[in-house]
């Protein structure tokens, strides 16, 4: 085996192409590319969320120490933040409901933390009497299927943004979602208000508007199943022209707006919520600041 | 370590020895082109999976597991490639009878399985310890000096046949 040094040396002397330096950086970009793409979708994302705030949840009410310990490790203490306080389940039969109402805690300003929470509140109270009204309606003329499920997640939870989604679905028949968020700067503890991020009143909602209706187009051209219903266009009639100021929004932990539309709001149900991510070039000129949003 | 981090560390390795990982995919297609293919594959797949790589200690013995099981099922897929007799081999080449007394060991390790040549390359020219060459082909340490040894006795018996021819 006196000619394993040979080999070897030839082995070593096989010739490195130009091209392999190009190989490898262009396959390690790919996989790079299809990673940031699969960031956590909104769906996937939610899931983890509530199967996390579920555990965590069971935990806190089971066991006060343990919420007590948790408050103070400064990692979990912004999840300490939102946990539910109160949770009806209705199951009879055809009637369903299953309300989560949300809590936000832990904030000094006392004032944001208890009319947000007072809203959540209500919103469920209302949901609620909603759903008994119409039980108590359909049951008196013979039956018939009816559910109500709200729940929440936190869409954003970093050093500045808390943001706390909540949606409502109504199962008459089809199903309508609706889905408010609300966005708070923890540091300052202000609630953020769409109109709040921008110069002036008026010039934001046409430029978003614009995009997103440029968008919807787009998507609309790319793959036949999407379809939006836009003012103006041909077969809408009563369809999108510009976003409100309460319109419903996010800000992401990447520091991106987001806008969202209910179910049926924009788009045939099969569409589902809608959200957009608008650009920050998009909007740069009418930013206040680029302290939320950059 | 957070997954950026992971992704990252492997990333500089897998740049920073690409030229190792070319020789090894070569030295199993002898050819440029196929080899440059189990490279993008095997980065592509080891990237993919990195969830898989527990401890970042056995990134090496890692990648080379991806490294050469592509390059074997590459092989093993690639029906083009085509063993050719030795007797018509000999045809067409240009005489050897000059070389005889040179017979490569380089070329003879050529005649062996992928899996042999795996080996081969491994502890010799990659100078891989028989225990890392275990772990990252999932068998155990007396299994591959059992089929090293096998493979060796076999390229002296191809190297003898060649020297009597």
């Amino acid at each position: 085996m006196s000619k394993l040094n040979d080999s070897k040396k030839q082995y070593n002397d096989i010739e490195i192409p130009t091209e392999l330096k190009q190989v490898v950086s262009k396959s390690v970009q790919t996989v790079k590319r299809e990673q940031s793409k699969k960031k956590p979708s909104f769906k996937k994302f939610g899931i983890g969320v509530v199967a996390a705030a579920a555990i965590f949840v069971a935990s806190v009410n089971m066991n006060p120490a343990l919420a007590q310990s948790l408050s103070v490790v400064p990692i979990l203490g912004s999840i300490v933040q939102v946990v539910s306080i109160q949770e009806i389940t209705i199951e009879e039969d055809t009637y369903n409901a299953d309300l989560k109402t949300p809590n936000v805690t832990g904030l000094t300003n006392k004032e944001l933390e208890n009319s947000l929470n007072e809203k959540y509140i209500a919103e469920n109270k209302e949901l609620y009497e909603g759903f008994q009204k119409e039980m108590e309606a359909l049951k008196e003329a013979g039956g018939g299927h009816l559910g109500v499920a709200s729940t929440y997640e936190v869409v954003t939870d970093t050093d500045e943004i808390l943001s706390i989604s909540r949606y409502a679905v109504n199962i008459v028949g089809s199903s309508s979602t609706t889905m408010r968020i609300d966005t708070i700067d923890k540091k300052n503890e202000v609630l953020i208000t769409l109109p709040s991020l921008f110069k002036d009143d008026k010039g934001y909602i046409e430029t978003i508007s614009t995009y997103i209706k440029g968008e919807m187009k787009k998507e609309m051209a790319a793959d036949e199943m999407n379809m939006y219903w836009i003012a103006g266009e041909e077969d809408s009639f009563d369809g999108f022209d510009t976003i409100r100021p309460d319109q419903t929004f996010s800000i992401t932990s990447d520091h991106k707006l987001t806008i969202s539309f209910d179910k049926y709001e924009v788009a045939p149900g099969s569409m589902g919520v809608i959200t957009f991510e608008i650009p920050t070039d998009v909007i740069k000129e009418e930013l206040i600041s680029d302290y939320y949003i950059k | 370590m957070t997954k950026s981090e992971k992704f990252q560390q492997v990333e500089n390795y897998i740049v920073e020895n690409q030229h190792a990982h070319y020789r090894l995919a070569y030295s199993y297609v002898k050819n440029k082109e196929s080899a440059l293919d189990i490279i993008q594959d095997s980065i592509m797949k080891a990237l993919r999976s990195i969830d898989s790589l527990e401890q970042t200690q056995y990134l090496k013995t890692w990648f080379y597991r991806i490294l050469i099981n592509t390059s074997i099922d590459f092989i093993h897929k690639n029906k083009r490639m085509v063993v050719v007799e030795d007797e018509v081999l000999d045809f067409h080449l240009p005489s050897q009878e000059m070389d005889v007394p040179d017979i490569d060991l380089y070329e003879a390790i050529d005649h062996l399985t992928p899996e042999q040549k795996t080996l081969i390359i491994l502890r010799f020219f990659e100078d891989m310890k028989i225990e890392d060459i275990a772990k990252m082909l999932g068998v155990n340490q007396n299994t591959i000096k059992t089929r090293l040894y096998a493979a060796l006795r076999k390229l002296r018996t191809n190297m003898e046949e060649k020297v009597k021819v």
